[in-house]
C-alpha cells in the first residue's frame, strides 16, 4: 500500500508537471482527485488496515493527496494570473547591486582602447625602482624619487633593482612591457592601482591610472594625436576636442599635456577650467633611454605614451560633482547605492 | 613653478601687436602654459607655469624671448626692445679684489662674482619700482632689498646683498657646513643644519649666509647699512636642493638654485644691478669686480647621427625643409650649422642634450595643433591569453546583477602584515594588506545603521611578503554580508563556480556583524571556462520525488551514500533541513530507458535502509 502510494504520488506530478493545457489538467484533477478516482480506490483499501498502520498510511496518504492537489492548483493559478492584470501596480524589483564608479570608469577606457587594437595587461603595483624610476630616466635626485612624494616599502634594497616603491605612476608598466614583447609592434593599456604621499580634497593616496604605450616602426607625434583625439571622442562625445600643449617630463621627448575642452562652459572658459580647456593628464613621444632600458633600439623604434588618472578622467566627462575626491574610498553606503 | 609676469613689464622688453589675450592664447599652445590672465587695475598679469626643466622661463626676459619666437607664427609682430645680454658688459673683473679675501669650495659653487657698492643709502624704492614688485605679488621693504627682487624677477637669476661692515675681517670662506652647526636666517629662524649645506663663514668663524637659499641675518642689510655686497652666484644644485627640502626651507630663490642655473647669466646681472644701485640708492661701484668662474663656459654643440631634417620630419609625421626648420631654430636662438650641426644657446644648454630635444623645440614652434591627427596602421600586437580580466569583469557584474554593491577599499592598513611602509603619511595606512577582510568589517562598521542590510564585494590584490623580492601580488575577491545565513552566502559562491566552470570551496568567516567569504581568485581563474559541454537532452523523463533522511550532521556523507546505491540516481537537492531530518529531493534518471515505478521501488527500498 505504501508503495503503491509512493508511486501514485510520482506517477501524478511528473503528468501535472508536463501536462500543457487546461483540459489535460481537468482531466488529471477527475483521474486523481475525483469521486472515482485513483486516491478514492485506495481510500476504499484504507478502512480495512490494522488501526496501527492505518495511522501511518493514513498519514502517507493525506501527504499525497495534498501533494497532488496543491500541484495541480499552483499549474492552474499560473494560467489563471494571466487574466485579470492591473498593470500599473508597482513591481518587484530584484536586489540591486552597484559597480564601483572606478569599475565604471575602467571598464569603459579599456574597451575603448582594446577597440584600436590595445592589449590590456597588468604589472605589479609594488615594483622596483628601476622599473618606477631609473629605466624611465628619472635621475637620483628626480623630486618623485624622493621619500616625500613616493611611499616606499621597508625592505633591504636589491642591489641591481634597487629599493620596493608603491608605484606613484602606471609607467613602471613601460620597460616590462617592452621586456615582455621583446620585438615591437607593442600597443599596451595598464590600469592599475597607484600610490602618492598625499591627502586632501583632490588627493587621496590611492587612485588608478591608465597608461598607453605604443611602439612600432614610424610611430610619430601624429599617431599620438590621433589616439588621443580617439579616446576623447570615444570617452567624451564627439563635442569635445583635445589639444597638446608643450610640457616635460623624465620619460618622454617631446612632451605634452594633455587638454579637453570644458563642457560646462563649452569652452568659454569658467571657475572650474583654465580659459575653457581642461587638463587630461601627461604624454609624448617615448624617451630613446626609456626605450634602450626596455631593450629596443631607439634608431629603428620610436613611440609614444600616455598615463592619465581614472578618477581624474572619469570626473570630467560625467560631471558627477564629486566634490571631494576621497569620498570615492570612504565607502559609504549611501555613496556607492548611487551609482 | 607658478611665475606672474605683468604685461606692462614684459612691455618693457618686448615690442608686439598681440593683445594679452592674444600672447596668453599663443604661449600656451607654444610654449608655457599661461593658465590665467589677472587683471590688477588696468593692468594685466600673465600667471604662467614653468616646467622644470625650463628654468631659463622663471624671468620676464625669458618670457620675452620666448614671445619673439612663438607670436609670429600666429601672424603677429615681435621683436625684442633689448636684449640684456647683448648690452655691453664694462666691468672689470678680477679674481682677487682687495675688499674682500674669499676662499672656495669648488665643487660647490660654480661661479662667485661680487661687486662692492660704496655710500648706499638705504629708503624707499621710487614709485615704478614699488609698482612692479606689487604687481607680482611682493611687498616693498627697502630699495635694497627691492633691487635683489627686482633683478631675480626680471633676469631669473637669484641675487643676495649683504652689509658689507657686518662681515668679520671682509673674509669669506664658503664650505659645507658640519652636521649641528646653527644659522639664523633673514626671517629670524634658527636652523640646525644637516651637514652638507653650502655656507658662508665669515673672518670671525660665524656663518653669515645658508647660500642659494637666504642670507644670514647678522650680515643683513639693514637702515644704517652704507656699503652692501652685491653677491650673484651659482651653486651646485643638488647640495641645494637637499637643504631647502631637509630645513623645509623653500624659498624663490631655492627653487632656480636647484634646477642649475647657467654661470652666464651672471655678470649681466651683476651689470643691471649695479646700475640699479646707483640709480635708486646713489651707492656706487667698486671699479673692480670679484669674479671666480669654476666651469667651462664653451659653446655647447648637438652633433647628429641622422640628418636634422630627416630626423625632425619622422618624429612630427610631416615634411618640413631644412630652411624651415633652420628658421624656427634660430628663431630661439639655436645655430643650425649643418644637417649634423647644431650649436645651442647657452640659456638652454642644460636642458638641451639630444636630438628629440631639438624635434621638441620645432614641432611646438610649428604648433602642435598644426599638425595631422591619425590612428597609427601596423600590425596589431598578439593578444594575452592569460588575463584575468575578463573574468574579473564577469564576476563582477554578476554579483553586482545577484545585489551585492563593489567597493574599492584601500590597499593600506593598520595592522601588521610584514610589509611595512618606510614613510607612511598616517598611522591608518602603514602596512600593505595581506587580506582583505579587515578593511571590509571597517565598512560595515561604518555603514551600520545607515541601511537595513549591507551586500558588498570587492576584487583586489593582496601583497604577500617575500624575502628578497617584491611582494607577490594576489588577486582576491572577498563577499561580505549583514544579512544572509551561511548557507545563502554560500549559495552565491556556488553560483559564481557555476559561472566559471570551477569548483570553489569557500570558507566563510563569521564575525559579529558580517559573515565574510574571502577567495584567491588566482587558481580560479587560470581554470574559468565559458565552454559549456551539450549534454544530450533525454528523452525519458525522469521520475522527481522527496525523501525523509535523518542527519548525519554531514550532509555531504549522505549524499555520497545515497549516490552509491543506484546509477539511476542523478540529482539530489536539498528541500529542507529540520532539527534531525533532511527532506531530500531525488531525481531518477536513465539515459537508455523510461524508468517506471517497478524501477524505483528497489532503490526506495535501499534509501530506507540507509534511514
Amino acid at each position: 500500500m505504501r508503495q503503491k502510494l509512493q508511486n501514485l504520488k510520482t506517477e501524478a506530478l511528473a503528468q501535472i508537471i508536463q501536462a500543457t493545457d487546461p483540459a489535460e489538467l481537468k482531466n488529471l484533477r477527475y483521474h486523481y482527485l475525483g469521486k472515482k478516482g485513483a486516491l478514492a480506490e485506495i481510500a476504499k483499501d484504507l478502512s480495512r488496515l490494522e488501526p496501527e498502520a492505518k495511522k501511518d498510511i493514513g498519514q502517507l496518504f493525506n501527504d499525497t493527496k495534498s501533494a497532488i492537489s496543491e500541484a495541480l492548483g499552483r499549474k492552474l493559478e499560473i494560467r489563471n494570473s494571466k487574466l485579470e492584470i492591473d498593470t500599473s501596480l508597482p513591481g518587484l524589483k530584484p536586489p540591486l547591486g552597484h559597480l564601483h564608479p572606478v569599475t565604471h570608469a575602467i571598464e569603459e577606457i579599456s574597451s575603448i582602447f582594446e577597440k584600436i587594437g590595445f592589449v590590456r595587461v597588468r604589472y605589479p603595483e609594488a615594483d622596483w625602482d628601476w622599473y618606477a624610476f631609473e629605466a624611465l630616466n628619472m635621475h637620483r635626485n628626480h623630486p618623485a624619487r624622493d621619500d616625500i612624494e613616493t611611499f616606499f616599502i621597508d625592505a633591504p634594497e636589491d642591489k641591481k633593482m634597487g629599493k620596493i616603491v608603491l608605484t606613484p605612476q602606471t609607467s613602471n608598466s613601460q620597460v616590462r612591457e617592452m621586456e615582455r614583447v621583446k620585438i615591437p609592434p607593442i600597443r599596451m593599456v595598464n590600469i592599475a592601482k597607484c600610490y602618492r604621499r598625499q591627502s586632501d580634497v583632490s588627493h587621496t593616496v590611492m587612485f588608478h591610472q591608465f597608461e598607453g604605450l605604443v611602439i612600432d616602426t614610424d610611430i610619430n607625434i601624429t599617431h599620438l594625436k590621433g589616439t588621443i583625439d580617439h579616446f576623447v571622442k570615444q570617452f567624451f562625445g564627439p563635442k569635445r576636442q583635445s589639444r597638446l600643449r608643450p610640457y616635460h617630463f623624465q620619460f618622454t621627448e617631446p612632451s605634452f599635456e594633455v587638454d579637453v575642452t570644458c563642457d560646462i562652459c563649452l569652452c568659454k572658459g569658467c571657475k572650474l577650467c583654465k580659459e575653457g580647456w581642461l587638463e587630461l593628464g601627461g604624454a609624448g613621444m617615448v624617451h630613446p633611454n626609456v626605450l634602450r632600458a626596455g631593450k629596443i633600439d631607439p634608431s629603428k623604434y620610436t613611440g609614444f605614451a600616455f598615463g592619465w588618472g581614472v578618477e581624474r578622467t572619469y570626473m570630467m566627462k560625467s560631471g558627477l560633482k564629486i566634490g571631494d575626491l576621497r569620498l570615492l574610498y570612504a565607502n559609504d553606503i549611501r555613496f556607492l547605492n548611487q551609482f | 613653478m607658478q611665475i606672474l609676469i605683468p604685461d606692462l613689464w614684459l612691455r618693457e622688453y618686448l615690442e608686439t601687436n598681440a593683445t594679452p589675450k592674444q600672447i596668453q592664447h599663443a604661449l600656451s599652445l607654444c610654449g608655457p602654459s599661461v593658465e590665467r590672465l589677472h587683471k590688477k587695475g588696468d593692468e594685466y598679469i600673465y600667471d604662467i607655469e614653468v616646467t622644470t626643466n625650463r628654468v631659463d622661463m622663471m624671468s620676464v626676459v625669458g618670457i620675452a624671448f620666448e614671445c619673439v619666437a612663438i607670436l609670429p607664427r600666429f601672424g603677429y609682430t615681435a621683436k625684442l626692445k633689448k636684449d640684456p645680454y647683448l648690452e655691453k658688459v664694462d666691468l672689470s673683473t678680477s679674481k682677487k679684489v682687495n675688499y674682500l679675501n674669499v676662499t672656495l669650495d669648488k665643487a660647490i659653487c660654480y661661479r662667485f662674482s661680487t661687486a662692492l657698492i660704496r655710500d648706499v643709502k638705504v629708503g624707499k624704492s621710487p614709485d615704478w619700482l614699488v609698482k612692479r614688485l606689487e604687481l607680482v605679488g611682493m611687498r616693498s621693504l627697502n630699495n635694497v632689498v627691492d633691487i635683489s627682487n627686482y633683478l631675480m624677477h626680471e633676469l631669473g637669476q637669484p641675487v643676495h646683498t649683504f652689509d658689507y661692515d657686518k662681515i668679520a675681517n671682509h673674509t669669506m670662506i664658503v664650505r659645507q657646513s658640519r652636521k649641528g652647526e646653527k644659522l639664523t636666517t633673514l626671517d629670524a629662524k634658527t636652523h640646525t643644519l644637516p651637514g652638507g649645506d653650502i655656507v658662508i663663514e665669515d673672518g670671525s668663524g660665524k656663518l653669515i649666509d645658508l647660500c642659494g637659499i637666504m642670507g644670514g641675518l647678522n650680515s643683513a642689510v639693514d637702515e644704517h647699512t652704507q656699503n652692501v655686497l652685491l653677491f650673484v652666484q651659482t651653486y651646485e644644485p643638488t647640495h641645494i636642493r637637499k637643504t631647502s627640502m631637509a630645513l623645509a626651507h623653500r624659498t624663490a630663490a631655492a627653487e632656480l638654485f636647484e634646477k642649475n642655473l647657467p654661470t652666464e647669466n651672471v655678470l649681466p646681472t651683476l651689470h643691471s644691478g649695479i646700475k640699479l644701485f646707483s640709480q635708486t640708492t646713489g651707492g656706487q661701484a667698486d671699479k673692480s669686480v670679484l669674479d671666480i668662474l669654476n666651469v667651462s663656459e664653451k659653446v655647447t654643440t648637438l652633433k647628429l647621427a641622422c640628418p636634422l631634417t630627416e630626423f625632425v620630419n619622422s618624429r612630427l609625421g610631416i615634411n618640413l625643409t631644412f630652411a624651415e626648420i633652420a628658421k624656427i631654430l634660430k628663431s630661439l636662438e639655436f645655430v643650425v650649422q649643418s644637417e649634423q650641426v647644431v650649436e645651442i644657446p647657452w640659456v638652454r644648454k642644460l636642458d638641451i642634450a639630444i636630438p628629440e630635444d631639438l624635434v621638441e623645440e620645432v614641432a611646438r614652434i610649428y604648433g602642435y595643433h598644426n599638425l595631422p591627427t591619425q590612428l597609427m596602421a601596423g600590425n596589431l600586437p598578439t593578444p594575452l591569453s592569460d588575463t584575468t580580466f575578463y573574468w574579473e569583469a564577469k564576476v563582477k557584474s554578476a554579483l553586482s546583477h545577484w545585489g551585492f554593491t563593489e567597493t574599492y577599499t584601500y590597499s593600506l592598513v593598520d595592522q601588521d602584515s610584514g610589509l611595512k611602509l618606510k614613510n607612511p603619511l598616517s598611522s591608518e595606512w602603514t602596512y600593505l594588506r595581506t587580506s582583505l577582510a579587515p578593511s571590509h568589517l571597517k565598512i560595515v562598521s561604518e555603514n551600520l545603521g545607515k541601511v537595513d542590510e549591507l551586500h558588498l564585494f570587492e576584487i583586489a590584490n593582496v601583497y604577500l611578503p617575500k624575502k628578497g623580492n617584491l611582494p607577490h601580488e594576489e588577486l582576491h575577491l572577498i563577499l561580505t554580508s549583514t544579512n544572509l545565513d551561511v548557507s545563502q552566502l554560500k549559495g552565491y559562491v556556488e553560483a559564481l563556480s557555476l559561472e566559471m566552470g570551477v569548483h570553489i570551496t569557500p570558507e566563510i568567516k563569521v564575525y559579529p556583524t558580517a559573515l565574510i567569504c574571502e577567495i584567491n581568485l588566482e587558481p580560479l581563474i587560470a581554470k574559468a571556462t565559458s565552454i559549456k559541454t551539450y549534454i544530450p537532452i533525454s528523452q525519458y523523463p525522469p521520475i522527481i520525488e522527496d525523501i525523509n533522511v535523518p542527519y548525519t550532521g554531514n550532509y555531504a556523507a549522505t549524499v555520497a551514500k545515497i549516490k552509491k546505491v543506484s546509477p539511476f540516481v542523478a540529482k539530489i537537492e536539498l528541500v529542507d533541513k529540520y532539527e534531525n531530518k533532511l527532506t531530500l529531493r531525488i531525481t531518477y534518471h536513465s539515459k537508455s530507458k523510461q524508468l517506471s515505478s517497478q524501477n524505483i521501488v528497489p532503490i526506495r527500498e535501499k534509501l530506507s535502509a540507509l534511514a
